[in-house]
């Protein structure tokens, strides 16, 4: 799930208006989880810290317990390390010598750029050293006829994307997050976004990498070549693996051309058939043009209508749409828009619905989808599940678990990425009980599994989902990871108690 | 749900006229029967269907709601084209929006076919403030070449007549004349498209 980061703060003051506690601090992850124990690693003393004193300077090395807390807990308050060092380099060569020093001192590193993950990859489990890429944020070059821009890791996609823009172009990915999160981290984690669908994912538009090895050795893959078929493509094991194999230092992204002319429609369906139909029809007659195709139930939309206040612009319906169109001209995306809803409205699959380029009421558009995960926040305690299924069981999920669950849940609903066969699935309860969880995990794994679908579809595995990846991945893929993981960081020191199982 | 099979004809409505004279109360009057207080600004286009019964025929209506307002309306241009009919608004009220009714046609002629069904509506016809007599607008109607009917969307004058009356006419002008359009199942269902739908509710939902 992408959060939109302008209202993480509203979200933030939400959770702690609504905490009964005198801190609105989680629980430690230790205590929440006392089955995971803390792997055979040096603790902090003060030598290690006097060398990256030595090394950054008083200050860049954050040991204040006060100053690392924010460090230490993720946006959705729901782990909490102890870590007390926080390191902020802002060179590759201080990531190598740091890294170098942490392995041979067995020191374990939990690499963090934005903190904006919803999986707990980016914060300590326990007292892990945080390896913060927020002052590597330097823009090296930007090709303003290949598009293709390099930076270092700490750069925020927004601004990012705010520089390309006024040269014409644009990042390639654009989520909720975007105002804090990092392009290292988004790199690190394949982070997936509104605009997938037309961009393709980071494994196609992230040029090249450089990075460090657990050991601190670099490893520059930095091209900026569409085209590099020399040796093996070291640069994917980079793209999603969590910061487990390396630390992405720079990246080299290929940034696409800003459209010059933008609509967005919002459109109201009376079945998911219905939506199907609808994305089928929007690729081929908006093809190249189409740059959004996302989908809501009316529980999802009910989450801001009711919770937020907003307003929908049209009638009430089982499901709706929201496809969006950017291109190079606007006379020729409106006839093929034009086209596309004549279409979709002539054969009965589209009931209702508003179609615009103002900006105003395109944000009012945007912003039932995008706030959808704000609202849900009101309904109490949520299981969040963000899923890839094949397309035509995108929705399955959603009354199988209403059914199963009855009247233990106070909302099932899903809304997400048509377009790329990816769901966000939530379950509503009034409050966390064991008992429900039970019901809905690992049946909601299991359902995922028997259908070919991915437990994590853009989130991550992060901390959470270790346990569970042996629904979507084979047994010998697996130990194939392990093995990687074994050869390019034998002490185990990134990122530890992420990703792969124990 | 509805299939093709379920209506006969299916016309494109497309209303324009001044910003404020009532275009999307009309609307709201006949899909839904109700009139919203208080209705802001249209902006962009909004488009729903209606389906209708004329001679135990069912036809759909699909209606397209454009806004008022030049700076809302940057795409609506290519929704006249293929339209069927097309409701020029204005408001009784308000002289400066039947003076505008020249540049409007002036668009229509531009934009949307020659063979398009045009419908002069002097609405608000509920108010006391009337600035337009009746005749002048049948005048203007009558001199290029379109029906005219005055409506009241807050008290449901004439709106149900308006939209039937274009239904009526589409259907006559597309039994006689072969060129325009027909949406019939046979001609422009689109292969395996609509085979696995069931489900019945959506017509009985939208009349």
């Amino acid at each position: 799930m992408l959060v939109n980061f302008k209202r993480v703060t509203t979200l933030v003051s939400f959770i702690r208006r609504c905490s009964t506690l005198s801190k609105s601090l989680p629980e430690l992850t230790k205590d929440r989880y006392p089955n995971i124990k803390r792997g055979d690693y040096a603790e902090l003393n003060q030598n290690h810290l006097d060398y990256f004193h030595g090394l950054l300077g008083q200050n860049r090395v954050l040991s204040d317990p006060s100053d690392c807390e924010m460090y230490n807990i993720d946006f959705i308050k729901g782990v909490r390390g102890y870590s007390q060092c926080v390191l902020k380099p802002q060179t590759t060569e201080e990531v190598s010598k740091i890294l170098s020093f942490c392995n041979q001192h067995r020191l374990a590193v939990c690499p963090q750029g934005g903190n904006t993950g919803l999986v707990g990859g980016s914060v300590p489990v326990f007292d892990e050293i945080v390896l913060s890429t927020s002052l590597m944020n330097n823009i090296i070059s930007i090709d303003n006829i290949s598009g293709v821009v390099v930076c270092e890791a700490g750069c925020i996609l927004e601004s990012l994307d705010d520089v390309l823009r006024e040269k014409g172009l644009m990042m390639p990915l654009d989520l909720g997050a975007k105002g804090s999160c990092n392009i290292g981290g988004n790199v690190s984690t394949n982070a997936g976004g509104l605009r997938l669908l037309r961009y393709g994912n980071l494994h196609g538009s992230v040029l090249g990498i450089e990075a460090v090895k657990a050991n601190g050795d670099v490893i520059d893959c930095l091209s900026t070549l569409k085209k590099d078929n020399t040796g093996y493509h070291l640069k994917h094991l980079f793209i999603g693996s969590e910061g487990t194999l390396g630390i992405v230092t720079k990246v080299a992204v290929h940034g696409p051309s800003k459209p010059k002319s933008l609509n967005l429609a919002l459109l109201g369906l009376h079945s998911f058939e219905n939506i199907l139909q609808t994305y089928e029809r929007a690729k081929n007659d908006l093809s190249e043009i189409l740059s959004s195709c996302e989908m809501m139930d009316e529980r999802s939309l009910d989450v801001v209508t009711s919770h937020l206040k907003l307003k929908s612009p049209i009638g009430d319906f089982p499901f709706y749409m929201v496809v969006e169109t950017s291109g190079s001209n606007e006379k020729h995306d409106e006839e093929k828009l034009n086209a596309f809803l004549e279409g979709v409205m002539s054969e009965g699959i589209v009931a209702d619905g508003t179609v615009t380029n103002e900006p105003g009421k395109m944000r009012a558009i945007w912003d039932l989808r995008e706030r959808i995960t704000e609202g849900l926040l009101h309904d109490g305690y949520l299981f969040k599940y963000d899923i890839s299924l094949p397309i035509k069981e995108f929705y399955s999920l959603v009354p199988k678990m209403k059914e199963r669950l009855g009247s233990d849940a106070s909302r099932v609903s899903g809304y997400g990425h048509i377009g790329d066969g990816n769901i966000h699935l939530n379950i509503s309860v009034p409050e966390f009980s064991p008992d429900i969880l039970k019901k809905v995990e690992p049946y909601v794994y299991e359902l995922t599994s028997t259908y070919k679908g991915s437990i994590s579809a853009e989130h991550g595995v992060g901390f959470r989902k270790p346990p569970y990846i042996h629904y979507s991945k084979s047994e010998n893929a697996i130990s194939l990871m392990k093995d990687l993981k074994k050869m390019m960081d034998p002490n185990g020191i990134l990122n530890p108690y992420k990703v792969l199982p124990s | 749900m509805c299939t093709m099979e379920d209506f006969k004809f299916l016309f494109k409505v497309v209303l324009v006229g001044n910003a404020g004279v009532g275009k999307t109360c009309l609307v709201r009057r006949f899909t839904q029967g109700l009139f919203p207080p208080g209705q802001g600004a249209t902006i962009g286009v909004d488009f729903m269907i209606k389906t209708v019964e004329v001679d135990n025929d069912k036809v759909k209506l699909q209606i397209w709601d454009t806004a008022g307002q030049e700076r809302f309306r940057s795409i609506t241009q290519s929704y006249y084209r293929s339209a069927h009919a097309l409701i020029l608004v204005y408001d009784i009220s308000c002289q400066p929006t039947f003076d505008c009714l020249p540049d409007w046609l002036r668009e229509i002629e531009e934009y949307a076919s020659s063979k398009v069904l045009r419908i002069l509506v002097g609405n608000k016809i509920d108010r006391e403030d009337r600035e337009i007599p009746t005749f002048v607008g049948e005048d203007f109607a009558a001199r290029h070449n379109m029906y005219f009917l005055e409506t009241s969307a807050k008290e449901a004058e004439n709106v149900e007549k308006l939209f039937m009356k274009i239904a009526e006419d589409l259907m006559q002008v597309q039994a006689k004349n072969k060129d325009l359009p027909r949406y019939e199942s046979s001609t422009t269902n689109i292969s395996g498209r609509t085979s696995s739908v069931s489900d019945s509710s959506c017509c009985s939902k939208l009349t």
